[in-house]
């Protein structure tokens, strides 16, 4: 892998197609007329959740409905590796992009980009939305499958910011917790529920007739009282009836039964098929989705594709996703049933021939599916080493994770790519500390079991993970796995060098090495592929601001903190953590010019990047820079706050690098200013206005904003600050703030921040 | 949490297929109620019969927990009301 072509030269995994299909609507299907205007009257709702149990015909709904809409429509068919955000929203950036315009694209390069949240995928997405301006309806069908709160989260997000021109329609058998609360108390939200679904006497009378099944009034009443209305209840009992003599008859012994209502029904339907036909559903029915060409494969025959087209012309609980007959799926409760009544011995052997005819058509994903539900570990882990890049670099880690974390330890124990690859995935996306040991202890294993597959670029891999792992609290150990990780890139590994040469470069700067941290840094922005890894870049580029910020050059630290924020912008890592390095540096070089208040907000957005749930080094630097900095704008007790909390982090690390040193400082300038702002005597007591002026000063407002907001004039203010300057013993603003500061005087302020 | 004895009831009586659906239970029809019976591991494996009932397109009934498989507990298996 040459450096330079890493951007075009990075296939992700394929889109499925299928999930991008909007399902067929069957000409037997009854057009459900008062449902399709309940969903046209609610044409200025965001959210439209469609809410009931299998088989209400929530999907034909939603697809008849669109229809006969104009608008163009984004359909998602969702499933359960959509807990993978990754791939969720590379299906719908695909269903967007497909609108024209490349409105889907910029969502689709947040995804692919290291170290991006996908939020940022989501925002550039609706981005394209906006701009697409015109009406659109986006379909997440099966909202349900999705599980994880990953996932969850970024639907929610997207569900806050979809745009006026666009309509959202979900279908779920169970509530999803995307704040569907919220949404109800904003009238933001319409639901149509299985009591709006269930057909009315009236509608079942109209369906059985279109079907040509004869039946009295008294029969259709009690179909639908013992069915409940519910609908694939109804269509089951028409394919049941159809072919009957006497189906008022068989209707009243139906109603006697204390059968259920799906069993039985499903049991007439089946009972009543050709046993070539019934055979090559049950068979069928372990795929989820399919092409005649893999029903072919599967079950050894050639004439699939005349088999479905009979079967879709006959029964609507064959699906078709598209017109040309080359996807189809079965209804959920149909294929569902089916299964039940095949086998057991059968389905694994089907389901290996469906893995192996995917994977050779590229179909990695559904590959590892069919290997995984037919138990073959070992075809599951190939899959996974020869596809591995294909789920990095398309984002896929929680893909990743999932898969590496349902194979067994002694598989993986033997392919050391896997519990690396996994480490680094776990590593990326801040998964629990165990979750990230284990896979490396199973690395571990596997390079003792299998020396002879432990390459550089498993070695760099591992060891770069190490490496960020620990630097949270042990600042040596990390400047050693890093420095590791770099020489196993050299020796050949060359894919990774700007990541690693950046988390080398951090380890060194927190253990107090600057000028070797700062040669390293230089090493990794300039690599000619360093912009294709940007986290690594901007975290790089925000070492140097630092560095120079520290060292005294602050203008040159300033260029490359400006550097790193606008590339981080550009490149999606503006909300990551990476980019909190370039805030920090910004507002050292700011302080050391004298521009304060710009030195604060900076330092804050630093601090608030780096956060986390436990205390890291990273955040204990980015707190005694924030304190240093309120310290030199005189917001002393802010400032003490800050180190504070700084000091109670870095007590509990077992190797704080140069923390400790910076930290005694911050506490000596603090002392200072302490010092000559508070040692002045008792003073007079300012007047209620003169504190509010007091306040505006502190905030960093100009004398013409506070006289805005106080609405008093400029000279009142001018006024009202000589008295203070004059009460206070201050010949200056800082001094002044510095010594209300000090005198508590503004502990009494309400105002925030 | 250690395995404990749980009856799932849904409505109906389920033909013989339906044991396959819910393997290492007992499935017992009768009455118009299908009773699901056997020790659940954990929270995912009830989570999971209870998935398994909505796929199927079964109405569940109650969720009862046994204690020590001889007697009902009472406190836990108010059935909720049909949909």
């Amino acid at each position: 892998m040459s450096s330079g072509t890493i951007e075009s030269g990075r296939p992700g995994l394929r889109v499925i197609e299928p999930k991008l299909m909007p399902p067929r609507v069957h000409p037997g299907m009854l057009r459900r007329t008062r449902l399709l205007a309940a969903l046209d009257g609610e044409g200025g709702t965001p959210l439209t959740v469609l809410n009931a149990a299998v088989g209400y015909g929530k999907t034909t709904l939603v697809r008849s409905w669109c229809i006969e809409r104009p608008e163009p429509v984004i359909w998602i068919t969702l499933d359960p590796a959509d807990d993978d955000p990754a791939r969720l929203w590379t299906h719908l950036a695909t269903g967007v992009e497909r609108l024209g315009q490349g409105l889907g694209s910029g969502a689709m390069a947040a995804i692919g980009t290291r170290g991006a949240p996908v939020e940022a995928a989501v925002d550039e997405l609706m981005n394209g939305l906006v701009r697409h301006g015109r009406p659109a309806t986006i379909v997440l069908d099966d909202l349900h499958t999705v599980g994880s709160d990953a996932s969850l989260r970024s639907l929610r997000h997207a569900i806050e910011r979809v745009p006026g021109n666009v309509r959202v329609l979900a279908s779920t058998r169970t509530d999803p917790p995307i704040g569907l609360a919220r949404l109800r108390a904003r009238r933001a939200l319409a639901e149509i529920r299985a009591r709006e679904l269930a057909f009315t006497v009236e509608e079942a009378g109209q369906m059985l007739e279109h079907e040509g099944i004869a039946l009295s009034g008294e029969s259709v009443e009690l179909l639908v009282e013992r069915t409940e209305g519910w609908p694939a209840g109804l269509y089951l009992a028409a394919l049941w009836l159809r072919d009957l003599d006497d189906p008022d008859g068989e209707v009243r012994a139906f109603a006697g039964s204390a059968r259920e209502v799906g069993d039985y029904l499903t049991e007439e339907v089946l009972t009543a098929l050709a046993p070539e036909t019934r055979d090559f559903l049950l068979r069928t029915s372990v795929l989820g989705r399919f092409t005649p060409e893999l029903c072919d494969a599967v079950l050894g025959r050639s004439d699939s594709a005349a088999v479905l087209g009979q079967l879709a012309a006959s029964n609507m609980f064959l699906v078709a996703l598209d017109a040309r007959g080359e996807w189809y799926r079965y209804h959920h409760l149909f294929g569902e049933v089916l299964q039940l009544e095949l086998s057991g011995e059968a389905a694994p052997e089907l389901r290996l021939r469906a893995a192996a005819w995917c994977s050779a058509h590229g179909l990695v994903e559904d590959a590892i599916e069919y290997a995984a539900a037919a138990g073959d570990a070992e075809m599951v882990a190939e899959l996974l080493l020869e596809h591995h890049l294909r789920f990095i670099w398309g984002g896929r880690l929680e893909q990743f994770l999932g898969w590496t974390r349902w194979l067994p330890s002694e598989l993986l124990v033997s392919h050391p790519l896997l519990p690396a690859s996994a480490a680094a995935a776990a590593a990326a996306l801040a998964r629990p500390d165990v979750e990230l040991e284990r896979m490396l202890v199973l690395a571990e294993r596997a390079r003792r079991r299998r020396p002879e597959l432990w390459s550089p670029y498993v070695e760099a891999a591992v060891e770069v993970t190490r490496a960020e792992a620990i630097q949270r609290g042990d600042v040596a150990a990390a400047v050693e796995h890093a420095r590791r990780a770099v020489a196993a890139a050299r020796a050949g590994a060359d894919v990774l060098g700007v990541g690693v040469l950046a988390s080398l470069s951090q380890a060194l700067f927190f253990a107090g090495d600057l000028d070797q941290s700062r040669q390293v840094a230089v090493d990794a922005v300039e690599r000619p592929d360093a912009p294709d890894v940007p986290d690594g870049y901007v975290g790089a580029l925000g070492l140097l601001a630092l560095i120079d910020a520290e060292q005294g050059r602050s203008e040159s630290a300033e260029a490359w903190a400006r550097q790193a924020i606008a590339f981080a912008h550009q490149r999606f890592q503006a909300d990551s953590w990476v980019a909190s390095l370039a805030h920090l540096g910004l507002a050292l070089a700011c302080a050391s010019t004298d521009r304060l208040d710009e030195a604060e907000r900076e330092a804050l957005r630093g601090e608030r990047l780096r956060h986390s749930p436990q205390p890291t080094i990273g955040h204990a630097h980015a707190l005694l820079v924030l304190a240093q900095v309120r310290v030199a704008r005189s917001r002393l007790s802010r400032g003490a706050r800050d180190l504070q909390r700084a000091q109670r982090a870095i007590a509990g690390f077992p190797d704080p690098g140069r923390l400790p040193e910076i930290a005694a400082a911050v506490e000596q300038s603090l002392a200072a200013t302490q010092a000559t702002a508070g040692n002045r005597g008792p003073i007079e007591e300012p007047s209620p206005a003169e504190l509010a002026v007091l306040r505006g000063l502190a905030a960093g407002l100009s004398r013409r904003e506070i006289g805005a907001e106080l609405y008093i004039s400029l000279n009142t203010v001018k006024s009202h600050s000589r008295e203070l300057y004059r009460k206070l013993g201050a010949a200056s603003k800082a001094e002044a703030v510095a010594r209300a500061e000090a005198l508590g005087l503004l502990e009494r302020s309400k105002s925030p921040g | 949490m250690p395995p404990r004895m749980y009856r799932l009831v849904v409505n109906g009586e389920l033909g013989p297929r339906y044991a396959s659906a819910f393997t290492g239970m007992t499935v017992s029809a009768a009455s118009g109620k299908t009773e699901i019976t056997g020790a659940i591991i954990d929270q995912s494996h009830l989570q999971g019969l209870l998935e398994r009932i909505s796929d199927l397109g079964l109405t569940l009934y109650s969720v009862t927990p046994l204690d020590n498989g001889n007697g009902e507990s009472g406190s836990h298996g108010a059935p909720p009301p049909r949909s």
